[in-house]
């Protein structure tokens, strides 16, 4: 701010004390994580609020082999890179068309997807289960990915028709009329010229999907997501707390270090939604 | 209209997309349409009892507290929206720390439901740090999350504060559109801070309140089932379930697939609303 007042310094310096003290509890969560799987079970119990003097690993070789959240870390990876994948083709090549070429029902089209967000997984729990397990597609990592591409797709159209609506005409006109050269162009200029949307939607969809427990919870009953890996941890091992913290630390590790590298397209992508981006 | 070859590309390019929600969104929602109206389990037995599974649901006592929940949580909208605001405001203004604050208040939101739960539950539960701390200093532990009336409250709390950060960069995002020339004129005419902030930012926000609002309530209908599952699992009894986590307690019990489509059916209705809001402020942006 260009001028700005006697008073109103003194009002913003007084709100940075609360702020800075949300700020902290903001943190809070992740060091009492840290902290504690660092320590024995005994130790925990024994000293809750002291940090940890003679750290041990134990906890993280045991989290990721004998509650096998090794196993869940990998199926995780597979399953949200695979969404991320195919959320990304699949709304690119929706986009350029919604955006650049001209046919029958466009916007009607356009809406149904749109629409769609209404219909979230909760809306359809029932049906979509029976829905899965009639396509055999239940406990498959491809069932996964194909039910993750389905429900966070809609905003992926969205942005990616709203970027590419921006682009000039000009790049499609000379191919209008062969059909082999949309395909060309898709590949060789729709793609590279999408690369910040792009890029922006791959941080948020890999956000969505390693977080998301109730599709996995639905989908892979026997091979567990990591997430679900740690629902279900926190169940059985409710005495074990460093245990169940050296899980967090496992599960949250990729999640925090895509948010320190890339936290400025985290934030503009979700400030896109709301405002003219 | 494009040529013939434009059209047969077109399609083939949106088919996958249109595939996808049409096999797993829209066929589904037609099907729980009409299981909503059936007495059935699932496999064997299917039989018409037109309204049944709604009058049922009208007189159940765990459908009447996840919609006096979600009734408390509409209520409340104003904080889950002025909070952001104030902050976003105050960052925007200048605040000592401010970008520090901004990357920080946002960590909770990248942060999984599952892993946030999981660690307030271990805060929070009667033998957990909360109540060890209080009672290290004398005061009488609480059962926060055992009890109907603090769990309730702990669940709320929990999730604005793991999604505040969102609305605030939402709101960061609008404050960047703010002309400055008319903060600057008010400022000359002698308006104090918090007059500036009422009469003029909060109205040229009115827009990004409204989507706030929206989306905000679609993410307290939607996305807190995660939260939910790990930090009180609907308890103590139903007194913190949500709709979509009763939906979830409902299918399970697997017998009776037709009562949870009902209850699936009210949820996209208010959904819908919901959502037609959030398209048409979206759809201003595309220019389709």
């Amino acid at each position: 701010m260009a001028i700005t007042g006697k008073r109103e310094k003194t009002l913003l310096r007084v709100a940075s004390i609360p702020m800075a003290l949300l700020a902290l509890s903001c943190l809070y969560p992740i060091y009492f994580a840290i902290n504690n799987a660092l320590k024995t079970d005994k130790n925990y119990i024994l000293n809750r609020f002291s940090v940890v003097t003679d750290p041990t690993f134990n906890n993280f070789v045991n989290a990721w082999n004998r509650s096998h959240l090794g196993d869940y870390f990998w199926n995780s990876l597979v399953c949200t890179a695979g969404a991320v994948t195919l959320l990304l083709i699949v709304s690119s090549l929706a986009g350029f068309a919604f955006a650049m070429l001209r046919f029958p029902y466009r916007k009607l089209l356009f809406m149904v997807i749109l629409a769609s967000l209404m219909i979230p997984v909760q809306v359809v729990l029932v049906p979509f289960y029976r829905t899965i397990i009639a396509l055999d597609l239940v406990n498959t990592r491809i069932g996964l990915i194909i039910s993750y591409t389905a429900f966070f797709l809609p905003f992926c159209v969205y942005l990616m028709t709203a970027f590419y609506s921006g682009l000039p005409r000009e790049l499609v006109e000379a191919a209008r009329m062969d059909g082999a050269k949309l395909i060309q162009i898709w590949w060789h200029v729709m793609l590279p010229l999408g690369k910040p949307a792009l890029i922006t939607l791959g941080i948020l969809n890999t956000l969505y999907c390693w977080n998301d427990v109730l599709i996995s919870l639905l989908v892979l009953q026997k091979n567990r997501t990591l997430m679900v890996g740690i629902a279900a941890l926190k169940g059985e091992y409710t005495t074990n707390i460093p245990l169940l913290m050296a899980g967090i630390v496992i599960a949250a590790a990729p999640i925090v270090i895509i948010y320190i590298v890339f936290q400025r397209r985290i934030v503009n992508g979700i400030a896109t939604g709301a405002v003219k981006g | 209209m494009g040529s013939p070859a434009e059209k047969r590309i077109a399609f083939l390019f949106i088919a996958p997309a249109i595939l996808l929600v049409a096999i797993f969104r829209i066929f589904p929602l037609g099907w729980g349409f009409v299981l909503s109206f059936f007495d059935s389990d699932g496999m064997t037995k299917f039989n018409f009892i037109g309204f049944g599974n709604y009058v049922a649901i009208a007189h159940d006592s765990a459908f009447r507290d996840s919609l006096e929940n979600t009734l408390i949580l509409i209520a409340t909208l104003p904080v889950w929206v002025a909070l952001p605001m104030t902050l976003a405001i105050l960052i925007h203004q200048g605040v000592p720390g401010g970008k520090f604050f901004r990357a920080v208040y946002f960590f909770p939101a990248v942060l999984s439901s599952v892993i946030i739960g999981s660690i307030f539950n271990m805060v929070l539960r009667f033998d957990g740090s909360l109540n060890a701390m209080l009672k290290a200093i004398g005061l009488i532990p609480v059962d926060w999350l055992g009890s109907g009336g603090t769990a309730l409250f702990v669940l709320f709390s929990v999730q604005l504060w793991s999604t505040f950060g969102m609305s605030l960069l939402i709101f960061l995002a609008g404050l960047s559109t703010v002309p400055k020339e008319l903060t600057e004129a008010a400022r000359l005419d002698g308006a104090k801070p918090l007059q500036i902030w009422w009469h003029v930012i909060i109205p040229v926000l009115r827009p990004i309140i409204e989507f706030v609002g929206v989306v905000t309530t679609i993410g307290a209908l939607t996305s807190m089932f995660g939260l939910i599952y790990v930090l009180t699992a609907g308890g103590p009894g139903t007194s913190t379930a949500l709709p979509e986590f009763l939906i979830w307690l409902e299918q399970g019990k697997m017998n009776q697939p037709g009562y949870a489509a009902a209850i699936s059916m009210l949820l996209f209705a208010v959904m819908a609303g919901l959502a037609y809001l959030q398209i048409r402020i979206m759809s201003r942006n595309t220019n389709l």
